[in-house]
């Protein structure tokens, strides 16, 4: 336990301190996702010795649940899958004004449960792992159907209506090769297609580029956002209040959905969410602009990060694109992750745990300032930031992979994005300049969803998992857990679902 | 005929269409099923969701907005509340939303020219020509705008972040 404060040795610190801001300057970028982002310093980190290595690439998982919250609420443009739900509320506490409260009450969330599943991690990370061993293909199915049923409960408004973008976002993430069979669907011979239809860029278009398009089309229906002062831009007392039950609820909610295989932080937010419409004192002002909107998902997703660590430190498994690439980075700095970890690298095991502590610290006192700084973007005219937002999603769907067929999706996510409020395919209480509403978020949703289960599932099957119930169990008394090579995903898919 | 109808109706030729690009993919049997089973699954329930969005389009989402308690009710700010939208379930009128569609034709120009311009000359007609349609006028403004914006975007991505862009 006393190798806990390894991590606040200068070295440590300042990975520490370098992981997290990058982490941060990720999840407020849209398109760059951690895992890409930990994908590109892996080089370094291995100079940097396994504890402050890894330390630095944990700092940038964590980090970005930070930062990925930014530009949901000032531009309505998504950092991160798990930032979409934070959309909902958070833009339009934005537009009435509160862009400060909203990004704070976010940083503090994700402080919250950053700590919460720290302590938890280093108390019941064995035996949670086991239960989460239990899971096998009946399981997954459950989990899945789950995640779709929620969708459509969660987007508010028509039922029916939230349905419709549910499946059309399953019928988006058919298309592409299928990571089970290996088939190709509906690409029409486009190379570009054939690695599927980036997350990213669908989402970029359908929350950025039809907000801008929307803008064009109603530029007087577009209210100003009112000026406010300093001391105005924090949360009130009655909005701290109030955030702290939703707060508590994501933190626990988060914490035990990061533990099940899946993109946990994503759905963690949703269910976080829909959580909140069913209990919250306040539910009847959800979708309009509530604070229980940002405290919940964002206490969440951060929990759900921090849950998602057990099984990769316990186990050796990685349950999500970030934490596979972490476990790279610990195989290639030839430290072994599973039941043996604790007892072969203590000083890495207790240094990582200590430096979330430390990094969580280091996160909200950078964030807190900073949220006067971001509170001012949403002040900026539209006829200057939306031109802005445009570039900024069409680099974001492009750099995802790299791939030119991702700028034409975009376009088109944006233009059919723009159509869908025409058509109404969103109910109104979201329809009036109020961002994308719940069709296109339960499209985009929808799609990471699925192919986020799909590509979990191939995670499963080449780590031995999914095959039978406690297939984990046998493979870790046999001792193969975590010693195989690294997970490898096909191009594109670690930095498209983070 | 609504825009509700409308959507429902776009719907209903997309699950059409993909349910017929769907026809080449096999289903196998549901033990092991095949890369069409999915596709076929989906394509159904969209097409019936879209049947029943043209049945309710029109009637049920109004009484159903008009009879929610005021808490439920958005905010006051909100547009389409003070237009008094809720209530009626009128479509606005609205004119032809000129700027937004050559907004979109130059998006798709830009998606075209993008490889063959690069980043920077195809990003910096697109942001003079975005914000002009948002209203800033003369040129000189959209142009160093433009510029800005470019290498920032240009800095941050290509430079710093090594994303190599065309």
């Amino acid at each position: 336990m006393s190798d806990l404060f390894v991590a606040l040795t200068p070295p440590n610190l300042l990975a520490c301190f370098i992981g997290t801001v990058l982490g941060t300057v990720v999840g407020v970028l849209p398109g760059l996702g951690p895992a890409a982002a930990m994908a590109l310093v892996l080089p370094l980190t291995i100079k940097l010795g396994p504890t402050a290595g890894l330390i630095m690439l944990a700092g940038i998982y964590y980090g970005a649940m930070y930062g990925g919250s930014t530009t949901s609420i000032l531009v309505n443009v998504p950092g991160e899958a798990a930032s979409v739900v934070t959309t909902i509320d958070g833009y339009r506490l934005a537009r009435k004004g509160r862009a400060g409260a909203a990004l704070a009450v976010a940083a503090i969330a994700s402080f919250v449960a950053g700590t919460f599943s720290v302590v938890a991690l280093q108390v019941a990370a064995p035996l949670v792992a086991r239960a989460a061993l239990a899971f096998g293909p009946a399981e997954y199915f459950a989990f899945a159907l789950l995640g779709v049923v929620l969708l459509a409960n969660l987007t508010g408004g028509s039922r029916v209506k939230s349905l419709a973008m549910v499946v059309l976002g399953l019928m988006l993430s058919t298309v592409g090769m299928d990571p089970l069979g290996g088939s190709v669907r509906f690409t029409f011979d486009l190379a570009g297609a054939q690695a599927g239809l980036s997350f990213v860029a669908v989402t970029a278009g359908l929350f950025g580029v039809a907000e801008v398009l929307a803008t064009m089309a109603e530029p007087g229906a577009a209210a100003p956002v009112a000026r406010v002062r300093f001391r105005e831009l924090y949360p009130s007392r009655v909005e701290l209040r109030r955030s702290v039950p939703p707060m508590l609820r994501g933190t626990v909610l988060g914490f035990l959905v990061g533990l099940i295989p899946g993109p946990a932080a994503t759905i963690a937010s949703f269910v976080s969410y829909g959580v909140e419409k069913r209990v919250s004192k306040h539910r009847g002002e959800l979708g309009t602009g509530a604070i229980e909107g940002v405290a919940g998902p964002e206490a969440a997703n951060n929990a759900a990060a921090g849950g998602g660590m057990i099984p990769l430190l316990s186990l050796g498994l990685p349950f999500t694109p970030s934490t596979a690439v972490l476990l790279s980075g610990m195989l290639l700095m030839n430290v072994t992750p599973g039941p043996f970890l604790l007892r072969d690298h203590p000083q890495v095991f207790w240094g990582v745990i200590g430096s979330f502590y430390v990094g969580n610290v280091m996160l909200l006192v950078l964030n807190l300032p900073l949220v006067g700084v971001f509170a001012r973007v949403a002040t900026i005219p539209p006829r200057y930031l939306m031109p802005g937002v445009l570039v900024l999603c069409v680099v974001a769907a492009y750099a995802d992979n790299n791939n030119l067929f991702d700028v034409w999706v975009v376009v088109g996510a944006g233009i059919i994005g723009w159509a869908m409020r025409g058509a109404r395919l969103q109910p109104r209480a979201a329809r009036a300049r109020a961002g994308a509403g719940p069709g296109p978020r339960a499209v985009a949703l929808a799609g990471a969803h699925d192919r986020a289960r799909r590509d979990q599932r191939v995670v499963g099957l080449r780590t031995g998992r999914g095959h039978a119930r406690g297939g984990g169990r046998r493979l870790r008394r046999s001792g193969r857990l975590g010693s195989g090579p690294p997970v490898r995903h096909r191009t594109g898919v670690e930095r498209r679902h983070r | 005929m609504g825009r509700e109808r409308w959507g429902a109706i776009g719907l209903a030729l997309l699950a059409i269409g993909y349910l017929l690009a769907g026809r080449r993919y096999p289903l196998d049997t549901l033990a092991t099923p095949g890369p069409g089973i999915v596709p076929l699954a989906s394509g159904l329930a969209l097409l019936a969701l879209a049947v029943w969005l043209f049945a309710v389009a029109g009637r049920v989402g109004a009484t159903r907005i008009s009879n929610r308690p005021p808490t439920e009710r958005p905010g006051r700010a909100d547009p389409a509340t003070t237009s008094g939208l809720f209530e009626t379930g009128a479509a606005p009128t609205r004119p032809i939303q000129w700027s937004a569609l050559i907004m979109a034709g130059a998006l798709v120009l830009y998606a075209a020219l993008l490889p063959r311009l690069g980043f920077l000359a195809s990003s910096w007609a697109l942001v003079v020509v975005s914000s002009r349609l948002m209203g800033l006028e003369g040129w000189w403004r959209p142009a160093v705008l433009a510029l800005g914006v470019t290498g920032v975007a240009y800095l941050l991505f290509a430079r710093w972040l090594g994303v190599p862009l065309p």
